[in-house]
Order: C-alpha cells, then sequence, then structure tokens
C-alpha cells in the first residue's frame, strides 16, 4: 500500500504561502483569501503503519520546527488543498534519495514519489483556486499535475512496444511530407533521399531508423545551413562553417582543437588544456523554462565533461534574452509563456542545477526586447581544463565496449533534437511536450565524479554525452568510422513500456557513453560503483561500418555508416537583402528627425531611466541566486567595490589554487543592433566581447572566441543577415588575429501564428572569449580606486550614430545607423590597455557599453564610494547629450593616477583626458563650463538596483 | 607530525577541493575519502586526526540540507564517530557540513541521532551567495579565541538559519558554544539582512559542542585562504587572507591535544 506523509514547517514563516498571497492579492486581486499553508508529500510504497512512522521520523519530519501527518491532512480547517506533483514518468530527483535513505535506516520501498501541497484559508471559491494556480502558473503542465486522486501505485509499468516497419517505399511526396511534419521535421528532398535509399537496399525503413536518420540529419545536430553552399544577392559564397574554421588556421601552437570535439581547446600551462563551449536551449525554455534552462546547464556541462578524455568543468556562463517582464498579457502570443514566468524560471533552473552540481556561474548578462516574446534566448556557457596530452578526441578501437553511465533512459526528451530545428507555433507546446524534461544535478555530478577518476587511471578511450539525440547521436557519432553494435534490451529503464526506437533516440538527461577496453571492464564498473554511479556495457564497437541495433534478437535498426553520415545531401541556398526601396529617403528623414530630438532639460532624470533600462540596469539579485564562489577558484569576482555591488566585466577564476594562471572569459551580444545592421551590429558584439576581455586585463593574444548564431529561420532576408554576421565575425577573427574555436548556430528563432503570419524574434549573434592568464594579479576591475585620480577616455567614441542605443530606446527615437566601432584604431587601443595594466600603471578599468559613458562612470562610482566631475567636450564639441550617452563598443573608461601617466600610456592611440574622481557624493558632468548634471549617487544606485529587485527579492 | 585530514565526499559534494587546499596550506595533509570507501571499508577514519565535512548538496540536499548524509552517517558509523571523537579526534562542518553535523544530533551537544536545533531556510526565502563579516568570541573552541578580528567570509546557502526552541538556545548560549557571530561592519552581531545573510538566531554562525572537538558553521574561510579569493583584493590591500588563521588554529589545537 501507499502511505502518504506530509510535513509542514511550523515554527517561522511558511515563505512560500506568504509569497504565493502577496501575489495573489498584489497581481489578481483575488481579496478572499486570507491565508495559505504550504506542506511537502511523500508517498512510499511497501511500507506498514510503524515503519511508516519511523522513516517519518527519522527522515521525513524534524519534529524542533515541524509537524506531520500520515494518511491524513494538516489542514483540516482549509477551505481548498490542492497538490502538486511530477507527472508520472517525469523524473523526481528527490526519489532516488528518497530510497536511499529509507534503504540506509533498514527499508525497502517498492517506489516513492514527493510533491507539495497548497491549503487556501479565506472565503475563496474552488473557481478561484483554480484561477491562481494557472494564472500564477502554480505549475506548468508539461511536466507538473494537479493531484486529483490518492495514486493507487506510484509504480509505472507498461508492455514493450513493438518495432515497426513503414511503408515509406510506396509514400506519395505529399504523403512523404505529412510523415515529416511535427516529429522528423525534415525537407521533402531529404525524405526522397531517404526512400530512394530503402528502395535500392528492396526494404521499408523501421521506425528506429527513420527515427535516428531524422535525428542524425537535423538542423540541431548537423547544421544543414552552415554547411551548404550559398548565393548571396546573386553572389556565390562558400558555406559560412567553412569561413569561420579558417579563422582558426594559423593557430597551430595555440589550439589543441578546434571544431573536432565537444569543445574547442586552447592551451594553458603546465601541459594543460583549457576549453569552451556555449550551447543555446531556447527551444526547450520556451515551453517549460525551469527544466530547459537545467538541462541546457546539464548538457553544456556534459560537452565539457566529454571533451578530449574527460575535462574538469570550472566555471559556467549564462546569457539570457527575454521581453520584458512587465509586457501586457494581451501581447504575448498563442501558446507563449509570460515573460516575467520565464525569467523567474530559467533563473531558478540555472541556479537549482549549477549551484547543485558545484560549478559557479559567475559571468552572464540579461537583454530585453518585446520582440523575445515568442521564444527567449538561453544560453549557457561552460569551461573546462584538461590535460594536453588527453585533450584529441578518442578513437574507438572495434570490440571496444560501449558503456551507458548514469541516468537511467525514460520516455522523457524524446525528439528534442528534431523539435529544437522546428519553428514555434501555437501547437509546439501539445506536439513537443515530451521533448522537455526535468533535470537530475547530484545525478550529474556523480557523473563527473566518476569521469575525472576514470580520465585519472586512463580508463577512457573515448568518450561523449548523451544529448541531442540520445545513444542514436552519441554511439552513431563514436562509431562513425567502425561500426557499432548494440543491444537495447541491455539499456537500464526508468520503467518498463518502452518501444525500442524510444530507447535509442531518447534524451534522458544525465547519460555519458563511453568507449572502453574490455580489458578494463571489471576496473570501470569497481570506479562507477564507487561513485553510486550506475555503469552497463550495451553493446560494442565493430569493424563493419554499419548502425546495428537490436532488441534481443530482433533487428531494429541496420544503416550503413556512410548513408547516415555522408548521405544527407548538402544544400545549396539562397539569400537575398531584405530591400528597403524607401532606405535612402527615410534615412536622410531620420537623419533630420535626430538633429530636431531637443536636447534634455534635465539630464539627471534621462540619467536615471537609463540605469533603470532592462538592459543597463543591476542584474546583482539574481547572480546572488547563483554560487559564484563554489569551488573558491574566483579570482574576479562578478561584483566589487566598497558595498560589493559594482559589476566587473568578466570573470577570472583560477584552475589551480596554488598557482597564479588564470582563466579568463567575457562575453558580448547586442540583439537590438543585430536586427538594425546584421554587419555592424555583428562588429559592435564581437567588439563588445573583446573589449570586455582586455577590461578585466586578459591579453587578445592568450584568447580565443566562440560563436553563438540564434537566428530567425533562414528564409532569404534572415540567411543573407546570418551571411553578413559571419562576415563580421571572420573580419573581426582577421582584424584582431583571433581563432574561431567552437561555435553553434540555432536557426529557429521564428513564431508562426494561425494565419501564416510570422513574427522573427530579433536575431542574437553572442560571443565569448576565453583564454589564458599568466598571473591572476596582474588584472583589473572597474571600480574607482581613489580619490582625486585621473579619468581617461580610451578609444574612438562614435557620438554621432546612437540608432538602437539605451539613450534613443528611452527617448522613443529611431535610427538604422548604429553605432560604428573604429575599426582602424580598435587593435592599438586594445593592445595599449592590456599593456598598461600589466605594467601596474592603471587603476581601474570598464568598457562603455550600453547606457554609454554616462551608466560606465556611475558603476565605477559606485564600487569607489565616492564621485568624480567629468567634463564630455573634451571627448567631443558636439552635442554632449550624445556624447555623454553613446555606446560605441572597444571605448573604455579608465582611472590612472594622474595625467602624466594616462599622456605616456596613451600616446599611440585616441584619448581624452576628461576629469577626475573626488571624494563626494554626487557626479558632476560638464559640457565646457556649463553644468549638465550633479547626480547624487545613491540615487542613480537606487534606480539601477530597482527593476531586478521587483522580481528578485 | 601534519594532522591527516579526512575531506569527506559524498554525492553532491562540491567544496572539497578548497577544504581540501585550506587544510594543506595550514599545516594539515588532506585526503580525499568518499563515504562509501568508509562503508566498504577501504578506509578507515582511525588513519584521520581531523575529519572534515565540506560544503555542497550532498545527495541533492533532498529532504532536507544535509539530511541524507545525516541519515546515512548515523545508520553505519554512529559508532565510528564516537570512538574518533573520544580520541581526541576533531569534526569540523562548513556549511553543507555544519547542516549535516546538525542533522546528526553531533551539534550542539553531541547527541548522535537527535536532532536538539536545526538549520532552515534563509528568512529571504532562498539561496544566497555573498560576502559577510562573522567574528569569532570566547567560546569553548577556544582555540579561535585569539581570532579577534572581524573576518570576511563567503556565504552560499539557501538554509542556514539556525533554529532552537527558547531552551536550548539558552543552553547554547550558557554552555559557551558560540564561537562566531554574523557582525555588522563595527563588529556588533546583527539580525539586519543582509550582514545576518539568513536570519539565524543571536546571529550564530558557528557553534561546537562542549568539548571545542565538533565544530561547525556556515560561512567558508575556505574560500579566503589567498588573498586574491577576496572580492576586493584590489582595493583593500590585505596581508593575510582571513580565512587562513581560522584552519591554522584548528591544526594547531589538533597538533597540541
Amino acid at each position: 500500500m501507499i502511505q502518504t506523509i506530509r510535513v509542514q514547517t511550523t515554527k517561522g514563516p511558511d515563505l512560500t504561502g506568504l509569497g504565493l498571497l502577496h501575489d495573489i492579492q498584489s497581481q489578481l486581486h483575488i481579496d478572499g483569501v486570507t491565508k495559505i499553508r504550504t506542506a511537502k508529500v511523500y508517498r512510499v510504497e511497501g511500507l506498514n503503519d510503524t515503519d511508516a512512522r519511523i522513516l517519518t521520523e527519522q527522515a521525513f519530519c524534524e519534529t524542533i520546527n515541524q509537524d506531520y501527518a500520515i494518511n491524513s491532512t494538516l489542514f483540516t480547517d482549509a477551505k481548498h488543498i490542492v497538490e502538486i506533483a511530477y507527472k508520472p514518468g517525469v523524473m523526481n530527483p528527490e526519489v532516488q534519495s528518497i530510497l536511499k535513505s529509507a534503504s540506509d535506516l533498514g527499508f525497502s520501498l517498492a517506489a516513492a514519489d514527493s510533491s507539495r501541497e497548497y491549503a487556501f484559508y479565506g472565503k475563496v471559491t474552488r473557481e478561484q483556486v483554480t484561477q491562481i494556480i494557472h494564472k500564477l502558473n502554480l505549475f506548468n503542465a508539461i511536466t507538473e499535475h494537479v493531484v486529483l486522486e490518492e495514486p493507487k501505485t506510484l509504480k509505472i509499468t507498461g508492455k514493450i512496444g513493438k518495432v515497426k516497419t513503414l511503408p515509406l517505399r510506396a509514400l506519395s511526396d505529399s504523403e512523404l511530407t505529412t510523415l515529416s511534419k511535427d516529429t522528423l521535421f525534415l525537407t521533402l528532398e531529404e525524405m526522397r533521399v531517404i526512400q530512394r535509399y530503402f528502395q535500392k537496399i528492396k526494404r521499408d525503413p523501421t521506425d528506429c531508423e527513420l527515427e535516428t536518420l531524422a535525428q542524425t540529419w537535423s538542423e540541431h545536430c548537423v547544421h544543414k545551413t552552415f554547411r551548404a553552399n550559398l548565393t548571396i544577392d546573386g553572389k556565390k559564397k562558400r558555406p559560412l562553417i567553412k569561413r569561420i574554421k579558417d579563422t582558426a588556421k594559423g593557430f597551430d601552437s595555440f589550439i589543441v582543437s578546434a571544431f573536432e570535439d565537444n569543445s574547442g581547446v586552447i592551451d594553458f600551462y603546465d601541459g594543460y588544456g583549457i576549453c569552451g563551449k556555449v550551447e543555446t536551449h531556447n527551444s526547450p525554455s520556451a515551453i517549460e523554462p525551469y527544466g530547459g534552462a537545467m538541462t541546457g546547464s546539464g548538457g553544456v556541462f556534459r560537452d565539457v565533461l566529454g571533451t578530449g578524455q574527460g575535462a574538469k568543468v570550472l566555471i559556467s556562463t549564462d546569457v539570457f534574452c527575454f521581453a520584458p517582464p512587465d509586457l501586457p498579457k494581451k501581447d504575448i502570443p498563442p501558446g507563449c509563456l509570460p515573460p516575467d514566468y520565464m525569467l523567474k524560471k530559467v533563473v531558478a533552473g540555472v541556479r537549482d542545477y549549477g549551484n547543485r552540481v558545484g560549478i559557479p556561474t559567475n559571468n552572464g548578462s540579461l537583454h530585453f526586447h518585446p520582440d523575445f516574446r515568442a521564444k527567449p534566448t538561453v544560453a549557457v556557457g561552460a569551461y573546462g581544463i584538461l590535460e594536453k596530452k588527453k585533450a584529441q578526441k578518442g578513437k574507438v578501437k572495434p570490440s571496444d565496449l560501449i558503456l551507458t553511465l548514469g541516468g537511467r533512459t525514460g520516455r522523457d526528451g524524446i525528439h528534442g533534437a528534431t523539435f529544437s530545428s522546428g519553428e514555434m507555433t501555437d501547437r509546439t507546446i501539445t506536439v513537443s511536450g515530451s521533448a522537455v524534461q526535468i533535470g537530475n544535478a547530484i545525478e550529474e555530478k556523480r557523473v563527473i565524479d566518476a569521469v575525472m577518476e576514470l580520465r585519472e587511471k586512463r580508463y577512457i578511450r573515448a568518450i561523449t554525452d548523451c544529448g541531442a539525440g540520445g545513444y542514436s547521436s552519441a554511439i552513431g557519432e563514436m562509431g562513425k568510422d567502425t561500426g557499432a553494435k548494440v543491444h537495447l534490451e541491455k539499456v537500464p529503464l526508468k520503467y518498463t513500456g518502452l518501444a525500442p526506437w524510444e530507447i535509442f533516440l531518447s534524451e534522458s538527461q544525465e547519460r555519458m557513453v563511453i568507449a572502453v577496453d574490455p580489458k578494463h571492464k571489471k576496473e570501470v564498473l569497481d570506479i562507477c560503483k564507487l561513485y553510486n554511479v550506475e555503469a552497463t556495457v550495451i553493446g560494442e564497437f565493430t569493424n563493419t561500418h554499419r548502425l546495428h541495433v537490436f532488441y534481443g534478437k530482433e533487428t531494429v535498426c541496420d544503416l550503413a555508416m556512410t548513408f547516415l553520415h555522408d548521405g544527407l545531401p548538402q544544400r545549396h541556398m539562397i539569400g537575398k537583402t531584405a530591400s528597403n526601396a524607401a532606405s535612402a529617403a527615410s534615412d536622410a528623414a531620420a537623419a533630420k528627425k535626430i538633429e530636431k530630438l531637443p536636447q534634455p532639460k534635465d539630464y539627471e532624470s534621462i540619467w536615471k531611466k537609463i540605469m533603470s533600462h532592462g538592459n543597463v540596469c543591476s542584474k546583482e539579485p539574481i547572480v546572488r541566486l547563483y554560487d559564484h564562489t563554489v569551488q573558491g577558484s574566483n579570482a574576479l569576482h562578478p561584483f566589487g567595490g566598497v558595498a560589493l555591488d559594482a559589476p566587473n566585466d568578466g570573470a577570472i577564476v583560477k584552475p589551480f589554487l596554488d598557482k597564479p594562471y588564470g582563466l579568463a572569459t567575457t562575453h558580448g551580444l547586442n540583439p537590438v543592433l543585430n536586427q538594425i545592421d546584421p554587419y555592424w551590429g555583428s562588429i559592435w558584439a564581437l567588439t563588445e566581447a573583446v573589449a570586455n576581455y582586455v577590461a578585466i586585463g586578459g591579453s587578445l593574444k592568450d584568447a580565443a572566441l566562440i560563436d553563438n548564431f540564434v537566428w530567425p529561420f533562414p528564409d532569404e532576408a534572415s540567411l543573407a543577415d546570418l551571411d553578413k554576421a559571419v562576415d563580421a565575425c571572420t573580419d573581426m577573427a582577421k582584424l584582431l588575429s583571433m581563432p574561431f574555436v567552437s561555435g553553434k548556430d540555432s536557426l529557429s528563432s521564428t513564431y508562426r501564428f494561425k494565419d501564416k503570419s510570422v513574427l522573427k524574434i530579433p536575431p542574437v549573434l553572442l560571443i565569448s572569449v576565453f583564454g589564458r592568464i599568466a598571473d591572476v594579479t596582474k588584472t583589473m576591475s572597474s571600480d574607482f580606486k581613489q580619490a582625486g585620480s585621473t579619468i581617461v577616455l580610451v578609444g574612438k567614441s562614435d557620438v554621432k550614430n546612437l540608432g538602437g542605443t539605451t539613450y534613443f530606446s528611452i527617448r522613443n527615437s529611431q535610427a538604422n545607423s548604429i553605432p560604428r566601432v573604429d575599426i582602424k584604431t580598435l587593435p592599438k587601443t586594445l593592445a595599449a590597455v592590456t599593456k598598461g595594466i600589466q605594467a601596474g600603471n592603471i587603476l581601474a578599468v570598464h568598457d562603455i557599453s550600453e547606457g554609454g559613458i554616462a551608466s560606465a562612470l556611475a558603476e565605477m562610482c559606485f564600487g569607489a564610494g565616492f564621485g568624480a566631475t567629468v567634463d564630455v567636450k573634451k571627448i567631443a564639441m558636439t552635442r554632449p547629450d550624445f556624447t555623454l550617452f553613446n555606446e560605441t563598443a572597444g571605448t573604455f573608461l579608465i582611472e590612472v593616477a594622474n595625467e602624466k601617466t594616462a599622456k605616456k600610456l596613451f600616446r599611440n592611440v585616441p584619448y581624452a583626458i576628461i576629469g577626475t574622481t573626488k571624494q563626494s557624493s554626487t557626479i558632476e558632468v560638464f559640457h565646457g563650463k556649463k553644468q549638465l548634471a550633479d547626480a547624487r549617487i545613491n540615487t542613480l544606485k537606487t534606480a539601477w538596483q530597482k527593476p531586478m529587485k521587483a522580481y528578485f527579492s | 607530525m601534519k594532522p591527516n585530514v579526512c575531506i569527506l565526499r559524498s554525492d553532491g559534494t562540491n567544496c572539497d577541493n578548497e577544504l581540501f587546499y585550506a587544510f594543506e596550506k595550514a599545516g594539515g595533509k588532506s585526503e580525499f575519502v568518499h563515504v562509501n570507501e568508509l562503508r566498504n571499508k577501504e578506509k578507515t577514519l582511525k588513519n584521520f586526526q581531523i575529519l572534515a565535512l565540506p560544503g555542497g548538496f550532498s545527495y541533492g540536499d533532498d529532504l532536507a540540507s544535509g539530511k541524507v548524509l545525516a541519515v546515512e552517517l548515523m545508520s553505519f558509523f554512529k559508532e565510528d564517530l564516537h570512538k574518533f571523537i573520544d580520541q581526541k579526534g576533531y569534526v569540523l562542518g562548513v556549511c553543507n557540513g555544519f547542516q549535516t553535523l546538525i542533522r546528526t544530533g553531533l551539534l550542539p551537544f553531541n547527541t548522535p541521532g537527535k536532532m536538539h536545533a536545526t538549520l532552515t531556510n534563509n528568512d529571504s526565502g532562498h539561496f544566497e551567495c555573498r560576502w559577510i563579516k562573522i567574528k569569532a568570541e570566547k567560546s569553548k573552541a577556544s582555540y579561535f579565541n585569539e581570532l579577534d578580528f572581524i573576518m570576511d567570509a563567503s556565504v552560499n546557502h539557501g538554509e542556514g538559519k539556525l533554529y532552537a526552541d527558547e531552551a536550548t538556545l539558552k543552553k547554547i548560549e550558557d554552555e559557551d558554544l558560540v564561537a562566531f557571530r554574523y557582525v555588522d561592519t563595527l563588529g556588533k552581531p546583527t539580525q539586519h539582512y543582509p550582514e545576518n545573510p539568513n536570519g539565524a538566531m543571536n546571529a550564530i554562525a558557528g557553534i561546537s559542542d562542549k568539548t571545542g572537538r565538533i565544530f561547525g558553521l556556515m560561512p567558508h574561510p575556505e574560500k579566503f585562504v589567498d588573498i586574491t579569493q577576496h572580492p576586493n583584493w584590489r582595493r583593500e590591500h590585505f596581508t593575510t587572507p582571513h580565512g587562513l588563521p581560522f584552519f591554522e588554529k584548528i591544526v594547531a589545537f589538533v597538533k597540541a591535544s
């Protein structure tokens, strides 16, 4: 029988209940609810009453501040009680712990589950309660449900699904298209190639074969657009991926591996390499943000873990783009989730996963634009370290064993790869719900611990993570040059009832596949056991050059590796720049309008608005939810300064606590600029990333680049834009002599309404920089260090073009001319800053980005706890507002001891000495003799901190 | 002789590297030991003078923080721990390790299997990662008495509020078991958030048993044993990383006993 145990905290506030009550009153204006109590619910199967009581008192309830009830309710006087649980079959990470504690106490449970209960008090109707749980998104229908009746059993059973054969050979074109839609996401041409293959071998495919092909050939896995031959505006161009990969040529001694492994590896010190990878997880996060963010983190950690023979993960980063959290509900497209909910849930997912695995999350950013309302951008990065001699992608040998490590396989995450390649519609949530799952961070931590030891002992011949496409992708890829034989009946399952193809394609989390020499089998299994990691031999690599999959004796899949990996025809795609017929005329009109934009009368109020703009405001309340000091490795924290609330431009960690070396990482992006001008917007993004890197004391010659293109579905116009963005990347890589070593594209930022009209989500080019630092004591923070210093603006500011800037956004001014980075002086400027920092002649550096000089100056004063006086006329003679709020990437505010130092350091680059720091509580801004503002630091800071406090406090 | 330090790992331990390093730097000899290695008798506590439980999320902090590990330790090592402490062993729990010690009942009164106090949800309702200040005071952990400066330390937890009923709290205070409290910039104990990051009663950050041989605290002194680990080392010019003397005192105490 099932024993149901309810536990409530009786001493101290019920924080969940109070929070919910606050939301009901402030957001839904339902005043009848007077109180909400919450309780944890545990269900255990297979215990008698006495044992249930012992287990409860030993493990579930602490009577110091808690109370419990078994098989009865705690809230006898509540008006309504609602219980919310994970749906049967969705992984509940807590179950394993319940089973373990019970077992440690000597009880053997048949099954267990846990959930949460809400009790509503006061004058409230059942309908209102239903309204509350839906409107406040108390649960996500993809993974959770309201428990309406006591379950009879917690065990999930089912019959093993049959292998089906599909009569593909006889299908017409329209039937092929129907078959592909919503599940396979292949084009008709690709479906025909598959059809012809099976016509040639004179049989029809099994479900598993077709699914394996669809996964292997999905945009998500093979990046068909990036590999395609292109014709852009009538001109033939090489595939995008080739152009990016070419940037890595000529860096042989610095690059250990680029674009070959799960992450890119570059040289570090003492025989080590460092590696980096940034992944996007937009589609899952759009429909289940909590699970989507978790599995995004989990996936990118495993990418680093699966590099070479296994790398240690050191640091994680995250970058999100959402619609503004206060977007009116009516503007949210059908089937999409409200942005405030998404923001909170994505943050919670990153928090709950990263913190538990113990990877410091210490760099990231958050951008807002209304057009992200249909689909957010959720990018998660991870960086790691490994010995160079273990850094090459391992090659399997025939007869090597195939082992699966970690999580069990369930029906979760099926079709993730194919679903992520499709557009979003109002049907996405219903059709693709099974693609999303909840992560189990501790399982991942166990697997990481075990893999680290297996690597030390050199038992890993090859390793890869089970991400998109599951075993199909992992084993298909590892056995590409040899062949592989897999026995699906050996795969450990979460529950019975999966069809063989589901086992093969499932994307259940926290699994790694390793290739092991048969003679090491016992040692490998022993190590895994020590770390409580389930490890199972599920097949072996062969020399047949076929992917041969069985369930018992039945053949489930038998495909030639050559067809699987090389059968996909290379695409030829045509791109055409969207014509702005009226552009010349409208540009001129816009320029006129800009000239007429009145100069602000009250600079301080504009400044405050800038500081509280979503793209400028402090993200500290979010960052403090992430553990960024775990591992003790931080040498540059996300925040510093007197009150520890002033932001730095990047992160530096020490991979070895006893050595001076650092790994630094920064990033840059600007979807708004990308949308207006794909080429110069991309230049801006890349410049911002490297400027951040230089600002914290990194040297570009010791750093590499990672790209993430999150783009609308590549129709002709979007493809032409994408081509321009790639040109910008390669032009800049050349200019700065920096290689790209890893990258990823996700080309599904499109929402299609029922009437077929399309919302293109702003294109995001996210550039990440990572590299090595010889001595972390020669690095920089952004807070002003002392009063009386000289403040210098270094680099050439574009004070004419402010299209897409925060200033124009708050003044409702639009222009197509976005801030231009001065390409000519940029390399020299960056080098001068690096040289000054390394020589110890610089006290503080902050790069200029969103919010312009105004926000950078304010943030440096927040860190100092004192003020400054500057004269913007020293930068340009033109409009002071355009100067103060210009957002030219690649320019810096720098604190040096005196003018002499400034003149010496920056004599060969554009610079302007604009003022001094001073012992005061205000920031004075002059234009020549005219005082534009004398803003109180505290007033600016309050405005800057307020927006995110409203959502995270 | 350097004391041998058992850095105890379990599923979800994640501050083990920095704790290992801190003890090494303070003159101990650290060794990682997985709880399964104690269970299968590959390793034994007998070979160690210090047992250190690091921070992290042991078994995901499911049920309650540190709970599953506490149940495991009490199910299999009640006797071993009793002997270890009896024979002049020293037990340290940091953050999740402290939560575990509280839930085993080893703290505050060394009553294995019986809890007297708890570490519950922060008043803020969420996980907090920030730097705060703590200060040592005269207590049964007398080896900390000389640490009479305001110590900067990192806190990283969601369940760090020390809670006990009135009588228990009085007993903790009367027996001088409180070794560290959260303090403001002047060094005064504080209930103010975020200086007191979790709302702990009487601003209690760390306590020992009455022998001083079992000690636990929520903040992480092991994350500040090098100057560059501090968020403001570029402006504050520290001469000593505040966490280092904490470990040196423990090592000296263990060596002397």
